[in-house]
């Protein structure tokens, strides 16, 4: 098990090399001075010259290039090109707001997904199951940012529950998690929508199984059938495929992260985009790159633990 | 008994009556805690001078002072700051001015309480200003030498003299004028200093979270007397909606608003706010590169003018919101820049007149009119709207317009380039020497010119005069510059733009006006009609939260 992480971790390194090359290339074609984005259109020329030499932008591609992956092999992010912030730092202090965001929305999404989508798939075709159905489509449809406006008028402005701006404070749990909900919400909901209906038919696939059949036969209660034998079988699926939601989940989460303002990985990630920041940009798409990459390991080891029958070596 | 009575109905009368007068008194809010919000996802920078975004400016306006400032509130003139006297010497060459007394610089490491400003920081600091590796203004202070005469007065030479508007702007509570504090750089390094900013005003920095805010506490030992906020916290908030829910709770008492008439219906409406817009905001001028077809034409390009409505462009963009300009430079009331009786006077006046513009477009070879593309930025009340509303006005008269709407990063790097043969542009510039000399001195011409700057329609070049006349105000700008009366000074500027608006190198359009809501119970302490150093309502030590 441990040389298959190992490997599959060496195996990632090609892709992030990849991941990083284009990243590369696709900041430095963009039309876009930084130095100019830096300093405004009103500093003066000598300002914007001087900034361009500190940037290094005189150099020639292909030495920005080695330079950029000689710092990243040495873990040094280097210093973001507009504020000369170190970008390692500023990841540091944004990354967890990032973390707790998206693990929570992930939880949500599983909290409040299961039970609808057990209940769509034991009473199908009745009531319940067309509203949930219904409601879910709406989940999947609606876009983040309008889901999170809607949550806030309803829960910071009608019935002022929750703050509206910005993260609260680690040292303060219960003022931080007033902070964390209605983002949590947003991306919760999203995902919710998704595993309703990977539930429902996750279970209606076991229902139909031959040892189903048996179970009811042998004439257990329904409830045990279910919780015992089709529950435990349906969430192999679930829990896999709703692993690869969460990283559609990161994406989504530039979005909440813009309209709570709350502090993030996405948003420094926009931020350098619209001001040309190549290194801070950089950075943060490698941060992305290795999350994503040790999402997909941590949920192919999860698998392997709930599915007796997969075995890694 | 009855006495009795009457003396208690009596003494009630007097309570009730001391009662309202004293509710007739202000009263103030027990948090005098004030939250602001802009639309930004961060600082860049807290360096005075190096910062150019709305926000920084804004921040930083609350932490540093100049040698002199503009009056708050109305702008027009100075008034002492950190000097509390200047003489000019009998040659003009040399400014020497007397600095206050008992002026503390914040708390820093190792100075827990501040120390006192001497000529010691201010020579420093305008010399950091000077010089271009640690400034973006340094181009300001060429030929600027600084001298400490003695711990409180200060001189500086200028190698040519300057009239007093010019040399002023240079050492006002703005950009390179603000005055850093020379310990704090020297003990604890450049690098500290970039997130850690020391300074002398009203409120010092005391945290910065990135992407969330910056909080200034109160300066006790301020010089103009103990600020009544007790902390002032700069928000970070980019989305718009963010920022109205933010206000409607009560959570933000000040936001950055959005240049939109329909929006600030909708804002005014909520509950304890009031909107406040002020001026004077960036103009927006539209530059036609004269030396690519068909600009080259000065007949194509009074017919684009004529075709153009001002009235219609600023009633689109939002009443009370835009306002139509005609000066090639800045607006009034900045020195020297042209009003619309002095334009109409001068004859350079073209506006309104579908036929005229289609007569002029037949009479320069196009009787079916013209066809061409024009690069403009995504941001909406400063560019895409306006464009907009031009597209639709020269249409009429035959101008087919195409607009490509890029970012506004690629924008100002592509117009740069010369890839647009209009460019709708929307600045502010602190006078009208800048103004004039970065947008029609033939040196700044883009691409062309000795030093590329934004001259855009290549106005005073060679190129731009071979389509027909045209002319080069390069002289009258330098006369202009030196000029040591600022009555003559006014004249000769008006005169260029007289002289651009002849060769209808522009067509000046509308200047907006912010938009800044904010609840009803913060007083800003003074009246406010322009703020053109922050772009926002600068906060000082009289401003304050009234009870709600």
């Amino acid at each position: 098990m441990f040389s298959y992480v190992i490997r599959r971790i060496l195996q990632s390194i090609p892709i992030l090399f990849v991941v990083i090359t284009l990243v590369f290339v696709i900041v430095r074609v963009l039309p876009g001075d930084p130095a100019v984005a830096a300093l405004g259109d009103y500093a003066s020329k000598e300002a914007v010259e001087a900034l361009r030499e500190k940037m290094g932008l005189h150099a020639p591609l292909w030495l920005q290039y080695l330079h950029f992956l000689g710092n990243i092999c040495q873990g040094d992010l280097g210093a973001s090109a507009i504020t000369g912030y170190p970008v390692g730092a500023q990841v540091l202090k944004v990354l967890p707001h990032t973390l707790e965001l998206t693990f929570f929305g992930i939880f949500l999404g599983y909290f409040l997904g299961i039970p609808p989508g057990i209940l769509s798939a034991i009473k199908r075709n009745t009531f319940i199951d067309y509203f949930c159905r219904i409601f879910s489509l709406l989940g999947l449809s609606v876009p983040a940012f309008y889901l999170g406006i809607l949550l806030i008028l309803l829960l910071s402005v009608q019935f002022p529950l929750f703050p509206v701006v910005g993260a609260g404070d680690f040292s303060n749990p219960a003022d931080n998690f007033r902070h964390l909900f209605l983002p949590g919400l947003t991306l919760g909901l999203l995902m919710t929508a998704y595993i309703t209906r990977m539930t429902r038919s996750s279970i209606l696939n076991i229902i139909r199984e031959d040892y189903v059949r048996t179970a009811y036969a042998k004439g257990l209660l329904d409830r045990v059938v279910l919780f015992k034998h089709v529950l435990r079988n349906a969430m192999i699926p679930i829990v896999a495929l709703g692993g690869l939601y969460a990283v559609v989940l990161i994406g989504s989460s530039v979005m909440v992260e813009i309209v709570f303002s709350r502090p993030g990985l996405g948003k420094l990630m926009v931020g350098a985009i619209k001001q040309r920041d190549y290194v801070t940009f950089q950075s943060v798409m490698v941060i992305y790159a290795i999350m994503v990459v040790l999402l997909n390991l941590l949920i192919d080891l999860i698998y392997s633990m709930i599915d007796p029958r997969i075995k890694y070596r | 008994m009855r006495m009795w009575s009457g003396m208690v109905f009596l003494s009630v009368l007097a309570i009730f009556s001391l009662g309202f007068t004293a509710s007739a008194q202000e009263k103030l809010a027990d948090k005098q805690v004030l939250t602001v919000a802009f639309d930004a996802g961060d600082a860049q920078s807290l360096d005075p001078h190096r910062a150019a975004t709305t926000v920084d400016r804004s921040t930083l306006d609350m932490i540093f002072n100049g040698l002199v400032r503009y009056p708050i509130g109305n702008q027009v003139g100075i008034e002492p700051d950190l000097a509390e006297s200047w003489k000019l010497s009998a040659d003009g060459k040399t400014y020497s001015f007397n600095l206050r007394k008992g002026v503390f610089f914040h708390p820093f490491p190792g100075n827990p309480e501040g120390y006192e400003l001497t000529s010691e920081d201010v020579v420093f600091s305008l010399k950091r200003a000077a010089a271009a590796d640690t400034s973006a203004y340094a181009g300001e202070y060429r030929g600027l030498d600084f001298k400490a005469v003695d711990p409180y007065k200060i001189e500086i030479t200028m190698e040519k003299p300057i009239s007093e508007t010019l040399f002023m702007s240079k050492v006002a509570n703005y950009a390179g004028g603000f005055i850093v504090s020379k310990k704090a750089i020297e003990s604890q390094g450049t690098d500290w200093f970039k997130t850690h900013p020391v300074g002398t005003g009203p409120f010092k920095f005391e945290s910065y979270e990135p992407q969330q805010k910056t909080v200034l506490a109160q300066n006790p030992k301020y010089f103009r007397g103990k600020p009544i906020l007790e902390q002032v916290v700069v928000r970070y908030v980019p989305n718009v909606s963010s920022r109205e829910l933010g206000l409607r709770t009560g959570e933000l008492q000040v936001i950055e608003g959005v240049k939109e008439d329909k929006w600030v219906e909708k804002v005014s409406a909520f509950p304890e706010v009031k909107v406040k817009s002020f001026g004077p905001c960036e103009v927006q001028t539209l530059f036609f590169n004269m030396s690519l077809k068909p600009f080259d034409d000065v007949r194509v390009r009074k017919a684009f003018s004529y075709a153009v409505s001002r009235d219609e462009v600023a009633a689109f963009m939002g009443k009370g919101i835009a306002v139509p300009i005609y000066a090639a430079a800045l607006a009034p009331p900045a020195p020297g820049a042209l009003t619309r009786e002095e334009a109409q006077a001068a004859g350079v006046l073209y506006e309104n007149d579908i036929a005229k513009a289609k007569q002029l477009l037949a009479e320069a070879g196009y009787p079916n009119g013209i066809q061409f593309e024009a690069i403009t930025s995504e941001l909406d009340s400063s560019y895409r709207k306006p464009m907009i509303a031009l597209q639709a006005q020269v249409k009429k008269a035959g101008i087919d317009m195409q607009v490509k709407v890029v970012d506004h990063a690629s924008f100002h790097s592509l117009i740069r380039k010369d890839a647009s043969p209009v460019v709708y542009y929307a600045c502010w510039r602190p006078n009208l020497d800048v103004f004039l000399t970065r947008f029609y001195h033939s040196d700044s011409s883009v691409m062309t010119g000795k030093s590329p700057d934004t001259n855009f329609s290549h106005y005073g070049t060679p190129e731009a005069v071979k389509g027909g006349q045209s002319g080069n105000i390069d002289a009258l700008i330098e006369q202009a510059r030196w000029e040591l009366n600022p009555e003559k000074q006014n004249e000769l500027w008006k005169k260029a733009q007289i002289a651009v608006l002849k060769d209808v190198a522009v067509v000046p359009v509308v200047r907006q006006l912010y938009v800044f809501p904010m609840k009803t119970y913060v007083e800003l302490g003074y009246p406010l009609e322009f703020s053109w150093q922050t772009y926002s309502p600068q906060i000082n030590e009289k401003t304050r939260i009234l009870a709600h």
